[in-house]
């Protein structure tokens, strides 16, 4: 195990120094609600939770009011940030710069932690269809076990220490399984980058040496194939979170010269399938994973998981570990990967100051076939029309991307007489507004 | 709102039709207000949309790791600078 965090290269024994060090000053709390941005300063915080026997909450986003929320939720919480925003009133810890912090401090002995297999190691959150965010508990077994498997399936046959650079963050399940628990377990040197932009993505590749492991996901992917820039040869492109077409798989192997493996996973059973995508849609089972359907429902059950695991798609099970997606729940939402509920949108929209009534939903129109995933729109009554103001509500409690655009103000939704909100009322009201040019938001005002 | 200039027009077209943005025009962006948050509240993936627009119509590469890129999108104006300076002549 190894990182490179800013060009320098971090080994084992230094690595588990920080950790140890940064264990002892830990605040003496038993929730970490860990918001670290920079991936080396994660990874150390992580595991200097985990070895102080807290456990890690892991937020969908690090909204103001997110935070608040989980304090309340969970008593002897602390953040620890490396430099963002933090609701008022709350315990922190922040992390500097940790590798300059400890240059030259490590009693270099490369012995590993003992962890109960049994503890809590984190909390993620996703969206559930209560509207409310879901805990999803992850023990260091499941964490141990999953990442034997990932490894397994994801850097199948690799000989050489295989250095991967990550676009997607540590925090969210797919990059944590990635870019943090698979260094700990196998012959990896991660980069504690995370570019966005595709020339960022070509000089990091650029610094890591061969063999390489990109991990990202379909509209991190489409940007850098659309991009015109040549990259170096990556063997192994990982992605997940949304689904990906085989055209564009075809295209980023081309590009990376490289195999693309889509993984399919979920936070709640972390990943559990693989396909070549380029030229196979059914799915493969990881080792150890077994599938089962309850009515309309899919279920997955592992040794590492603590019971039956419902998952958000429905999957068909074709036997022989092949499975395909058949469809997801109606409330789950995709956008560029991040997984969201509409009932939780609803309710964050109803919570507004002076919104009367509203409604978020899916867009149906030609647009939504893009990389991003969903768009999402919004009509809203409300006594003063600002989309502003909403705007700013909306970033206070979920996730950027989930931000409904456009967001177009009525004086009225189309309820029927129970007061029901068909989705084809809302579709047709929105194709209504969209065609009058006077309901537009700027000029909105002047027509109520 | 000060008063767009053809460039930054232009590069408002840009940017409106690469984020399939309805309920805004490129005329109405404030040249000098924020893009990203309480601005016209794009995020990160939107930034990577626009960087891909300019780089496809401007030849222009954006590069997060560089503060001029970074301090780029603060406005349409920023940006508009930005393009323009990095275009090759």
């Amino acid at each position: 195990m190894a990182m490179l965090a800013s060009s320098r290269l971090i080994n084992t024994c230094e690595f588990l120094a920080h950790v140890r060090r940064l264990a002892d000053q830990l605040p003496a709390q038993r929730y970490a609600l860990n918001l670290c941005g920079n991936r080396y300063h994660f990874l150390v915080t992580f595991c200097a939770v985990i070895v102080r026997g807290q456990t890690n909450l892991l937020p969908a986003n690090r909204g103001i009011a997110v935070q608040q929320q989980l304090c309340d939720r969970y008593p002897g919480s602390y953040v620890l940030h490396d430099g963002c925003d933090v609701a008022n009133g709350i315990n922190t810890f922040e992390i500097i710069d940790l590798a300059d912090y400890f240059a030259g401090t490590m009693a270099a002995t490369g012995e590993s932690p003992q962890i109960p297999l049994h503890h809590i190691a984190a909390i993620a959150f996703t969206s559930g269809s209560t509207g409310q965010p879901k805990p999803v508990e992850k023990s260091w077994q499941t964490f141990c076990e999953s990442s034997l498997i990932n490894a397994r399936h994801m850097l199948a046959d690799a000989v050489a220490t295989q250095h991967l650079l990550a676009t997607v963050p540590g925090q969210h399940m797919w990059g944590l399984e990635t870019s943090i628990l698979l260094p700990l377990f196998a012959d990896i040197c991660s980069s504690a980058g995370q570019p966005l932009f595709p020339k960022d993505v070509q000089t990091a590749l650029q610094q890591l040496p061969a063999p390489r492991v990109l991990v990202s996901s379909p509209v991190h992917l489409r940007a850098l194939a659309h991009s015109g820039l040549q990259y170096p040869p990556v063997e192994r492109i990982l992605s997940a979170t949304a689904p990906l077409d085989a055209a564009l798989a075809t295209q980023v192997e081309r590009l990376f010269d490289g195999r693309l493996v889509e993984i399919y996973g979920s936070s709640e059973s972390g990943s559990m399938a693989y396909r070549h995508t380029a030229e196979h849609q059914q799915w493969t089972l990881f080792d150890g994973m077994q599938l089962e359907q309850r009515d309309n429902t899919s279920f997955v059950h592992a040794s590492h998981l603590p019971g039956a695991v419902e998952l958000q798609d429905t999957l068909l099970d074709h036997g022989n570990r092949q499975m395909t997606l058949r469809g997801r729940q109606t409330d789950m939402i995709n956008v560029a990967g991040k997984r969201g509920s509409l009932q939780e949108l609803n309710r964050v929209l109803l919570s507004a100051a002076n919104v009367i009534d509203g409604v978020v939903f899916r867009r149906a129109d030609a647009a939504t076939a893009s990389a991003r995933g969903d768009r999402l729109a919004a009509l809203v009554v409300a006594e003063q029309a600002d989309a502003q103001t909403l705007n700013v509500h909306f970033r206070r409690h979920v996730d950027a991307a989930f931000v409904p655009r456009p967001i177009y103000f009525v004086n009225t939704l189309p309820r029927e007489e129970n007061g029901k909100l068909p989705l084809n009322n809302v579709l047709e009201a929105f194709e209504r507004v969209r065609r009058q040019p006077t309901g537009r938001l700027s000029r909105r005002n002047d027509e109520r | 709102m000060t008063e767009q200039t053809a460039q930054e027009r232009a590069l408002a077209e840009v940017i409106v039709s690469c984020l399939d943005m309805e309920d805004v025009t490129a005329a109405e962006i404030d040249p000098e207000a924020p893009l990203f948050d309480e601005g016209l509240g794009l995020d990160s993936i939107d930034a990577l949309e626009i960087a891909l627009a300019i780089s496809q119509e401007y030849g222009v590469q954006m590069q997060a790791e560089d503060d001029a890129v970074r301090d780029a999108f603060a406005s349409l104006r920023s940006l508009n600078t930005f393009v323009v300076s990095n275009k090759a002549a």
